[in-house]
């Protein structure tokens, strides 16, 4: 049966109409139209999907819309501030953490998750908490140091 | 790839959740979802009814009382292993916890959800397109086992990582039904069927996990091999406690049997005894006694074997006193 939820989604809230069976990440893309949250195997496996939810990274796609009530959800649109993007995007583009750029926004989010939970992570600590996140691309070196020096410069924070 | 339809309840209480569960027979929790959903999608698990736990409030907690280590169910394995007391002085919880999936699953994923985790099998844990080519298989439904083919059994294998640890640690879980709540030793309700491979009893749910002091006062590690260290189920993985004042020692294995199993013969022959090269030897002979090993992955039973051995001795060298 549909129901009206209220999804707080980068600060700003949104009212929708869904039925329980929908995920955050069909409800993000399909419904409000955040297309920045890309759904790759839509199993968890991943990390194309990343949100923070009240600031810890979550799989979207393993997330029932329903569940995210009174969540603050942020998704890679939330992260620039007035057209300035977030220390960690530039620092992606700077490094060349990315080439087709589909797992960026995941790995974005993932890495500010990281950043928040541990301003200033070892190599080994990154690889470990992004392993979940998948490119086919970039072969994840040049990923790692975007985020490294990310940490370097701001230590993930604004 | 969507979800199949269901009905989504939030109880406030767990007696709420019990009665609905008992009310509704194909009803089934919903903690953090990385397991039941993903099943769900593949529409091998398709329950008419989702009784999320979100709405209960405290079950989310990791504390002392008298001793003893007391866990919420609904504590996200994150949380689990960064607890210092579960760092210091249980490492084997700690290390298994942090070898769950990857670092989201870790986030999202709950210790008692990992504990109920479904049973996997190569022939199960497959879309509906790639199951399509063969008749539905016991567990999804149908009747016969691909694995043993035969009919009415079930040989998936049980693959979590965090029971192993608990087992090796004596740790208890509380089960809370409408009636009350009991108390029981883990493996006590891990059934050995690939089919149903949890002994809840109608309605109940686990709520806590109990980890005596005693546990504390050994040696523990968890040892895992997988595909991909960092984010796969494991091939194999086996916990150690070993206490070097009383020479009793522990060892459980995950992934090699439709439950998690304790290699009691295994720690029957280590009893007292001396680490040292000549009883390394033994290990092999022993370790893989008590499990019984299918092929419903993809590796190979006698790699499974070497494996078991290999990693008890990699726990055991780690351990005081091991070489």
């Amino acid at each position: 049966m549909k129901q009206g939820i209220a999804l707080k989604v980068n600060g700003d809230t949104y009212e929708v109409f869904i039925a329980p069976n929908q995920t955050l990440l069909e409800v993000l893309r399909d419904k409000l139209g955040f297309m920045g949250t890309k759904r790759g195997c839509d199993l968890g496996a991943c990390g194309a999907c990343t949100v923070l939810l009240d600031g810890e990274a979550y799989l979207s796609c393993l997330m029932l819309a329903v569940e995210a009530v009174g969540k603050e959800i942020v998704t890679i649109e939330g992260l620039s501030e007035g057209g300035a993007l977030h220390p960690l995007q530039k620092s992606f583009v700077e490094m060349g953490g990315l080439q087709c750029g589909f797992c960026t926004p995941g790995m974005v989010i993932t890495a500010k998750a990281i950043l928040d939970e541990e301003p200033n992570p070892t190599e080994q600590s990154i690889k470990k908490k992004m392993a979940g996140n998948l490119c086919r691309c970039t072969g994840y070196k040049k990923v790692i140091e975007a985020v490294m020096s990310a940490s370097a410069t701001v230590g993930g924070k604004q | 790839m969507r979800l199949p339809k269901f009905d989504y309840k939030q109880p406030g209480s767990i007696q709420e959740a019990c009665a609905i569960l008992l009310d509704q027979p194909s009803a089934k929790v919903l903690a953090g979802g990385t397991d039941l959903l993903v099943n769900m999608k593949h529409r091998v698990e398709t329950p008419t009814t989702l009784v999320s736990l979100k709405g209960l409030p405290d079950l989310s907690y990791v504390r002392q009382t008298n001793g003893a280590l007391k866990i919420g169910a609904l504590t996200p394995l994150k949380t689990v292993y960064n607890d210092p007391y579960v760092a210091e002085k249980l490492p084997a919880l700690a290390i298994s916890a942090s070898s769950v999936g990857s670092y989201h699953h870790q986030t999202m994923g709950t210790i008692g959800g990992n504990l109920c985790q479904q049973t996997r099998c190569k022939y199960f844990n497959q879309s509906k397109w790639w199951r399509s080519a063969r008749p539905l298989c016991f567990k999804a439904g149908g009747e016969p086992c691909h694995v043993a083919k035969k009919e009415h059994v079930c040989y998936s294998t049980y693959c979590g990582d965090v029971a192993p640890a608990l087992l090796v640690m004596n740790a208890e879980v509380v089960l809370s039904g409408r009636e009350g709540s009991r108390q029981i030793p883990l493996e006590d309700i891990f059934s050995g069927e690939g089919k149903k491979p949890l002994k809840l009893e109608p309605g109940e749910i686990m709520t806590e996990i109990v980890i005596s002091e005693q546990a504390a006062k050994g040696f523990s590690t968890y040892k895992k091999s997988a595909n991909r260290a960092s984010i796969d189920f494991p091939i194999v993985g086996a916990a150690l406690w070993i206490s070097s004042s009383t020479g009793e020692s522990r060892i459980a294995f995950t992934a090699v049997d439709r439950k998690p199993v304790r290699a009691l013969q295994l720690e029957e022959f280590l009893r007292g005894k001396q680490l040292n090269k000549e009883l390394m030897q033994g290990v092999d002979s022993l370790v893989a006694k008590e499990a019984h090993l299918m092929m419903s992955s993809i590796d190979s039973l006698s790699y499974k074997r070497k494996l078991m051995g290999l990693l008890v001795k990699g726990a055991l060298s780690e351990a005081p006193g091991g070489i």
